[in-house]
């Protein structure tokens, strides 16, 4: 067993962190934005996200890669967050399939800016439950399968299926918007 | 045109101007510091009442001549350490691990909720009733002490009025404690609705 000396442990969770929050500061602002619109509350969100992460870190044991624990961190944060803003306004979320089932609406507009295609994506996300929030924020995030399985803890199949689910849904409402995001 | 879709929001999402938030380690420790201090100091105000309960029944065991009485006390701080002891083993709060996958993070999050609400719903058990007994000696060893004492037979109503209002006091109190953690319970319950609730829409 490796025992370190307290001084160590403590510069190696700041350094851990540093490099957590170099590496990924931009994709945890990017992911409280799909957890919390209003902008003061996104900016405790974030905050709290790296206070748990900091903290955390005094436990990393290297068991998984420091990108999979900082995405498991924050979105257990921000998962916490949003159930308990679900217990204050009790708005309904909704799951992936329901989300497939649902009309389109007026997605026949052209979504023809980025800045509204993004608000369009943004408001999709922000009806998710938590675990298909988690989903298609790390399927944003480039995440492959293997590694959204392991921050979410559902089966590769799962994992399988409602990515398949996404496209079907971001098929559906943003292809009549052309080249968004190219 | 789905895999497309999914490259176009990748891009979307990847590209958009976020506000950087830059929290120095210095600021980290002290909110972290400012967390802790709040769990201390909740952990020593249980500890601080236990302390009390002792102190005040081990100046009696001294104070008290009678053995019945002194037999009371030494029951009394026995069943407090048992219970600080209950609340050190049961009663602490366990953090749920933050790296935890999400659907076990949900899993022991419920777990956690369901023991704190099991262990206030057996408050009964495991609180009151084992202080019942030491109470109950140490206020009858009074009791009768106090009719030994000189005169006794003189203020023998008020001595008897003075014990039923005392026996009723504890009654009460105890009655309170039971209700207010029954209480306390059902509001965790609703709180485990609740995250059922959420889960069920997952």
């Amino acid at each position: 067993m490796r025992v370190e000396s307290i001084p160590t442990a403590v510069s190696r969770q700041g350094q851990l962190y540093q490099e957590a929050a170099d590496s990924y500061g931009a994709a945890l602002g990017r992911l409280a934005r799909g957890y919390e619109a209003d902008p003061d509350r996104r900016r405790d969100l974030v905050q709290e996200i790296h206070l748990a992460l900091w903290q955390s870190l005094a436990g990393f044991d290297g068991r998984c890669s420091l990108r999979t624990w900082v995405y498991r961190v924050a979105h257990n944060v921000a998962a916490s967050h949003v159930i308990r803003e679900h217990r204050t306004n009790s708005r309904t979320l909704v799951g992936l399939e329901v989300l497939e089932t649902l009309p389109t609406g007026n997605d026949g507009d052209r979504v023809a800016d980025q800045r509204h295609a993004l608000e369009k994506l943004l408001k999709l996300i922000h009806q998710l439950n938590p675990l298909d929030r988690q989903v298609i924020l790390s399927f944003l995030e480039d995440l492959d399968a293997a590694s959204i399985g392991e921050i979410t803890g559902i089966s590769p199949g799962n994992v399988a299926t409602k990515i398949h689910r996404i496209k079907n849904v971001l098929a559906r409402k943003f292809h009549e918007g052309g080249n968004h995001g190219k | 045109m789905e895999s497309e879709a999914g490259d176009n929001a990748k891009n979307l999402w990847k590209n958009q101007q976020v506000e950087p938030i830059q929290i120095s380690l210095a600021e980290l420790r002290k909110r972290a510091q400012k967390l802790e201090k709040r769990i201390h100091r909740r952990n020593l105000r249980e500890y601080v009442a236990g302390a009390i309960v002792i102190a005040c029944f081990g100046y009696y065991i001294f104070r008290f001549p009678d053995p019945m009485i002194r037999f009371g006390c030494v029951l009394v701080i026995a069943s407090s350490l048992f219970v600080l002891y209950q609340l050190r083993k049961r009663g602490a709060a366990r953090a749920v691990p933050a790296e935890m996958a999400f659907r076990d993070c949900l899993d022991f999050h419920r777990k956690e909720l369901e023991r704190q609400r099991d262990l206030l719903r057996s408050v009964w058990t495991w609180y009151i009733l084992p202080l019942v007994p030491g109470v109950l000696v140490f206020m009858l060893g009074d009791f009768q002490w106090q009719m030994t004492l000189p005169n006794a037979a003189v203020h023998a109503g008020h001595v008897k009025i003075l014990f039923g209002l005392r026996v009723a006091i504890v009654v009460v109190i105890f009655i309170g404690v039971g209700k207010l953690n029954q209480w306390a319970a059902r509001r965790l319950q609703r709180r485990i609705d609740a995250l059922n609730s959420v889960e069920k829409e997952f």
